[in-house]
């Protein structure tokens, strides 16, 4: 059953700058899809849109079912927001914003069982203005977790997090697509992408140039061969350079390529200096689509 | 109500806030010698306290109020939730809106005491423009919120609707003083009407006219917050 429904998505600011040009996806219930893209790629202003904050300027968007911004009230008790800059005020206590948060909620968590989540129990009689950015992070997550959603957004849930809180965050999530809540995740961590996302698309300039499971993405892009050339012999492959005195080989057959090369250093008796080899990695896919796109 | 939430952090908010209890509070407060001053009789005192509670504990709070929660991004934040955006607006001001009607009746109550002032004729007049009152001042510091960069800059954007109607709107001295043809004009001033229709609970004062006056500021605030109310800070 699908979840979210993206179908031809345009977004327009009022000085007419497309950020957004007719994306199209789709979430299935109880599955991870993050949007990756490089800075002003417009998946917040994708985003956005799905959550019902403004109206595409083309296409259709569909949340459960519905429209999220003409049915926002059939919508809203049922996804759970965690915005890239949400706020609070800074003299309420974490105890208070929650309790303020969860009395707009049809049916909200207990406070106490939304901080313990996030790890911020210990936090709960601080004021906000007193809390670390990771730590205001993690309040942005129990708020967006107090109603017991069935969809989670997530922008950037783990920027300005510590290695130790961003591990514990990827857990809770994991948990949550155990139950069976479907979240669609935007982040520039790609790591977090590959770690925790089912599916994923890539977006460049308002459109999606690759989209699939992190192995189907990262499929269509060369594996990568690199070292320090021999001096004084020609080499058997066709290199790039990059001005750092290495080359690098790419390659959709890794184990043929190298063999290759390895052989032919053999036969002549040099040595490929710090050779290293890869197999496309979802960075070195996504750095493809953002220089092939440049 | 699932608005009252907002509402009850906020009124947390302004007792932590010394800026927002002094400008409600105590100002006010500071006005009744010059108020009395300027006439010594009840009913005028009510009335002028009245509106001075609308222009600073209603309007200028609010338009802080709203500034500040905007760019704190609670109301970015406020907007990704249940509550609609009439409730979110409604939430933010009842503090303020709860403190405006404690001190109207509190001043309502002590100054007809001690000046002995008969009880209203017509008292639904003075429901009406309290009433009518806090509504288009609500509204006005919401659509003055959208001009509005920080909340420091709240002083100087609100300075002419709280100038123009400290003076214009016949606070220290009735309109009727002045030549009718500028009388006329201060009468569509937005706190004029509410004045007049506080006046008319105990005199005969036209109603009609402030009510309509009333009603044409209440319709254009409503459009303006529509139009230009502002949820994220500008960039």
């Amino acid at each position: 059953m699908t979840a979210i429904e993206v179908r031809g998505l345009t977004r327009r600011y009022s000085g007419g700058f497309e950020a957004v040009r007719g994306v199209s996806f789709d979430v299935e219930r109880g599955e991870m899809f993050a949007l990756l893209g490089t800075n002003g790629a417009g998946k917040t202003s994708t985003v956005e849109v799905v959550e019902g904050l403004s109206r595409p300027a083309a296409g259709t968007v569909s949340v459960l079912g519905h429209d999220p911004f003409r049915e926002r009230s059939l919508v809203r008790p049922r996804v759970g927001v965690m915005l890239q800059e949400g706020g609070f005020p800074p003299d309420l206590t974490v105890t208070e914003a929650t309790k303020m948060w969860a009395g707009t909620l049809t049916s909200p968590r207990p406070v106490d069982e939304a901080l313990s989540l996030v790890d911020l129990a210990h936090r709960a009689s601080v004021r906000v203005k007193q809390l670390s950015g990771g730590e205001r992070r993690r309040l942005d997550l129990a708020l967006a977790l107090l109603g017991r959603p069935e969809v989670l957004f997530l922008d950037e849930p783990t920027t300005g997090l510590d290695p130790e809180s961003r591990r514990n965050t990827w857990e809770l999530i994991r948990s949550l697509l155990r139950e069976g809540v479907t979240v669609l995740l935007t982040t520039h961590y790609l790591e977090e992408a590959q770690a925790l996302a089912d599916r994923l698309a890539i977006m460049h300039r308002g459109r999606i140039v690759a989209q699939g499971t992190v192995s189907e993405v990262v499929d269509a892009y060369p594996a990568r061969i690199s070292f320090v050339p021999p001096a004084g012999i020609p080499l058997p492959v066709v290199v790039s350079e990059d001005g750092s005195g290495r080359v690098t080989v790419r390659t959709n057959n890794l184990q043929q390529t190298l063999h290759e090369l390895l052989a032919w250093a053999h036969v002549n008796s040099v040595e490929l200096s710090g050779l290293d080899a890869r197999s496309a990695s979802l960075e070195e896919a996504f750095l493809a689509i953002a220089e092939e796109a440049a | 109500m699932k608005a009252t939430a907002v509402g009850q952090a906020e009124l947390k908010l302004f007792w932590r806030n010394r800026t927002a209890l002094f400008n409600s509070l105590l100002l006010p407060l500071l006005l009744v010698p010059a108020l009395m001053a300027a006439d010594a009789d009840g009913v005028p005192l009510i009335v002028g306290l009245t509106g001075f509670v609308l222009l600073m504990a209603v309007y200028y709070n609010l338009v802080t109020t709203f500034v500040a929660r905007r760019e704190e991004l609670v109301l970015k934040r406020l907007r990704v939730g249940e509550l609609t955006d009439p409730e979110i607006l409604f939430g933010a001001s009842l503090p303020s809106v709860v403190v405006a009607l404690g001190q109207t009746a509190l001043f309502a109550v002590v100054v007809g005491v001690t000046t002995g002032v008969a009880l209203p004729a017509r008292p639904w007049f003075l429901v009406a423009g309290v009433a009518g009152g806090v509504i288009v001042f609500a509204l006005l510091a919401a659509a003055s919120s959208a001009f509005t960069r920080t909340v420091e800059m709240a002083q100087v954007t609100s300075l002419p609707m709280l100038v123009a109607c400290a003076f214009g709107a016949g606070l220290f001295f009735p309109l009727s003083v002045l030549p009718d043809g500028v009388a006329s004009v201060l009468r569509l001033l937005p706190l004029s009407p509410v004045l007049d229709l506080l006046r008319a609970g105990w005199s005969d004062g036209p109603v009609l006219r402030p009510l309509i006056v009333l009603t044409v500021w209440i319709v254009l605030g409503i459009y303006a917050v529509r139009r230009w109310f502002r949820w994220d800070p500008r960039r």
